[in-house]
């Protein structure tokens, strides 16, 4: 299905540590290409040490790759692109000094959002993520799965076309998951925004993306790119459905053997 | 984790307390012990009262207080000032932290013949010897709070486009003040400590200096009565600071 | 520790720099050159003097036998404070905090008497002691035993209990349980206690030397101070400081190796 024109390009994009011949040299990304639609929801998959939060962070300007370039909508990416990339953290990154509302509030301020749009636009999100309620609370008063929809509230706030979330929910359990899931599928689908979603779970990558992007163990490449056909929003339907289940399948197949492969070869290493 | 104290405990408590005061009272009645060395209780809680309901040691006690109030905020703002420079660059905390806490490792109380020498016998020298063993733990706490701010929250404000000013003043300044009002709690409470030990040594006025001069007087009921009273004010300087970083600390946490 | 620095790139590594210790060394010498050329400039001699002329005045320091009886004295006075300490401390450590009754009832008298400031007491000790080295030992002595009681506390304190009771269900006696088991594992907060008391004990005797002004170091700590010669003073007080960093950082070092040794 095609969504629209590319408007995220990643060519020839690596990423590597230590010199060329040093023994100790880490090579995270190799070589990868992709274009990304907009409008398009894309998942990053593989296995630990894989690359993708790297890609991810290369790709909203808070990492700098070894070669290659990333481009948006044409402007390589030098930095961080607040204008155009908002982001959503795998650990909290809520400043817990701040109650809930004047966490959202906080990157538009940055941006120089006038006071008053400040106000409407955080409270818009607060009830985009159902947390409309909570806006007086501190984030310690928050359980986990409700700090991530903050999070993701502060995100929707900038009102970015881009959206990079790096494993938003691993710090949750399953069945909080699925829930948040359906809600964020739902949700984009009422954006419109171009998403890249970094995520270990085979289903949640199948639920939720136009597409799954499928990447080797270190050094990482993109191995294949999975289609998921399916309108949005996704229905739970959709998760008990035998067209998810052979995708996650191919998935499987795809992914067991570069599991083996990071478990037999390297030490695991979080965050890569 | 303190477990709740049983009525046994707080019995044994005061048993011991009530031991004390019945042996000190025994214990100096005529032809025990010499009652320069140890009076009996009663004039010492006489002397105590009348410290407390009268005005006798109100200049005494300001002269103390405003050595300990210049010293914290002398020692406060230099601490304060060094520790963010210190902390904008990776290497120079790698540099001077551990230079700092070595130096802060020599006994300050020896810099005070010096105070002395430099400053006169005035409020001047132990105002110097309170900032000065102020300093170290509101820098080294500076440091420590500004140079450790959670990298997640900097990566956070970073990718929601803060400038440099944008980041110190509402991330690493909220995330690091925990840190320092625990540098600066520690900071008073030892310089009220060193004050009181400069004047003991040497001084002109101050509650030091009145248990001095009553020693040296033998006047051994009213000495004993000054110094609970100068520990009274001791923990009532340690139940203020430490509440204040409390209420602190819970805006923060 | 690495820290945070304000920049939004990171930050590419730049050629190489002086190493830490050599950038230390620097700072340090930039600051005495400083006060060589300030004091040199502007000092008044009868307040200040230049680190050169306090190099200088060792010599003096060192050849007056008087001078260098006290500072051998006072020696004497940290070494005996520091072993009392923590022979006594280790005692009522042991005691208040093998039975979980002495505990509770006295270790809150302990940590209140630890909380009092004792320079209000030091004109007593004096009173009763005099003003010999008994009156500065015993001062040490009572700034020195309490980081040793609450540490060694703390560290039989932090015992798992399955340890102890797998000791009994062995068979082993009440002495066996205590050196096989209690005791080993309570060393390394043992010497915690042992430098955090010898930081106390100096503060302890240097207060009560310095007090005593009649005799000892606090005799020519006040004679050099009254005569306005700060090379003198300076050079006393330097060697008394190097005399307290040296016991510091000999007990720091015991500290590490035992801690090393039962790393828990």
């Amino acid at each position: 299905m095609n969504r629209g024109d590319a408007v995220i390009k990643v060519e020839g994009v690596s990423q590597a540590f230590g010199a060329e011949g040093d023994p100790r040299r880490v090579v995270a990304l190799e070589s990868a290409t992709l274009d990304i639609a907009r409008g398009e929801l894309l998942c990053l998959i593989g296995p630990s040490g894989c690359g993708k939060s790297t890609l991810l962070n290369i790709i909203g300007g808070l990492a700098t790759q070894s070669t290659g370039r990333v481009t948006i909508d044409g402007q390589e990416v030098r930095g961080p692109s607040p204008q155009k990339v908002a982001y959503v953290f795998q650990e909290n990154t809520l400043f817990p000094w701040r109650t809930v509302i004047d966490n959202v509030k906080l990157g538009m301020a940055f941006q120089g959002v006038a006071k008053a749009e400040r106000e409407s636009r955080a409270r818009q999100s607060l009830e985009a993520v159902g947390l409309a309620d909570f806006a007086q609370h501190y984030p310690a008063q928050l359980s986990g799965g409700m700090k991530q929809r903050v999070q993701l509230a502060r995100a929707l706030g900038l009102q970015t076309e881009i959206l990079l979330m790096d494993e938003p929910f691993a710090a949750l359990d399953e069945q909080t998951r699925m829930v948040l899931g359906e809600d964020l599928s739902v949700l984009l689908a009422r954006t419109g925004k171009t998403i890249i979603f970094v995520t270990h779970s085979l289903v949640e990558a199948v639920f939720l993306a136009d597409r799954v992007a499928v990447l080797t163990a270190r050094p990482g490449r993109i191995k294949k790119i999975i289609h998921v056909d399916e309108p949005h929003p996704r229905k739970s339907e959709f998760m008990t459905s035998t067209k998810l289940g052979d995708l996650r399948n191919e998935l499987y197949e795809l992914l067991h053997d570069e599991i083996r492969k990071t478990m037999t070869h390297q030490p695991a290493e979080a965050g890569v | 984790m303190r477990p709740q104290l049983g009525i046994s405990q707080r019995l044994i408590q005061l048993g011991v307390l009530i031991f004390i005061l019945a042996a000190w009272y025994i214990g100096t009645m005529p032809g025990h012990i010499n009652p320069l060395l140890l009076p009996p209780p009663i004039p010492v809680f006489k002397d105590f009262w009348v410290l407390l309901t009268t005005s006798g040691i109100w200049p005494d006690l300001w002269v103390t207080v405003h050595e300990w109030i210049v010293a914290v905020a002398i020692a406060a703002i230099a601490g304060c000032s060094l520790g963010y420079i210190i902390s904008r660059s990776a290497y120079a905390v790698r540099v001077f932290d551990p230079l700092l806490a070595g130096i802060y490792s020599i006994p300050a109380i020896l810099l005070f013949p010096l105070y002395l020498l430099f400053f006169g016998l005035g409020a001047g020298s132990k105002i110097a010897i309170g900032t000065t063993i102020a300093f170290f733990p509101v820098v080294l706490n500076t440091i420590a709070g500004l140079a450790n701010v959670d990298k997640a929250y900097i990566r956070a404000a970073q990718s929601m486009g803060a400038n440099d000013f944008q980041l110190f003043w509402s991330v690493m300044l909220p995330a690091a003040f925990p840190v320092v009002l625990t540098g600066l709690r520690l900071g008073c409470i030892i310089a009220f400590l060193a004050i009181l030990g400069g004047e003991t040594i040497s001084s002109l006025a101050g509650l030091g200096h009145r248990i001095v001069s009553l020693a040296e007087n033998m006047e051994s009921a009213q000495m004993f009565a000054n110094i609970v009273f100068a520990v009274l004010m001791a923990f009532i300087i340690n139940g203020i600071v430490s509440f204040a970083e409390a209420r602190g600390r819970r805006g923060f946490q | 520790m690495t820290a945070t620095t304000i920049s939004s790139v990171p930050r590419v590594r730049r050629g190489p720099v002086m190493s830490p210790g050599w950038a230390r060394l620097l700072a340090i010498f930039i600051l005495l050159a400083l006060w060589e050329i300030g004091a040199r400039l502007y000092a008044d001699p009868l307040f200040l003097c230049p680190p050169s002329q306090a190099i200088a005045s060792l010599p003096h320091i060192f050849g007056d036998p008087k001078i260098v009886n006290a500072i051998r004295v006072t020696i004497l006075e940290l070494v005996a404070a520091f072993s009392m300490s923590v022979t006594i401390g280790l005692a009522i450590g042991l005691a208040v905090g093998l039975h979980g009754f002495t505990k509770q009832s006295i270790l809150p008298v302990i940590l209140m008497l630890y909380a009092t400031p004792q320079a209000t007491i030091l004109p007593l000790f004096v009173l009763i002691f005099g003003i010999g080295p008994a009156a500065k030992i015993a001062f040490g002595v009572s700034h020195g035993i309490f980081p040793v009681i609450v540490t060694t506390v703390a560290g039989v304190q932090n015992l798992r209990p399955q340890l102890l009771r797998a000791a009994h269900s062995m068979g082993a006696s009440r002495w066996q349980v205590f050196t096989s088991i209690i005791f080993p594992h309570m060393i390394p907060s043992f010497f915690t206690g042992m430098r955090l008391g010898m930081t106390a004990v100096l503060l302890g005797v240097l207060l009560a030397e310095l007090y005593v002004s009649t005799a000892g170091i606090g005799f020519y700590t006040r004679l050099f101070a009254e005569s306005f010669s700060p090379p003198d003073l300076f050079a006393l007080i330097s060697v008394l400081a190097a005399i307290a960093v040296t016991l510091n950082e000999l007990c720091r070092m015991a500290e590490r190796h035992f801690r090393r040794w039962n790393a828990d």
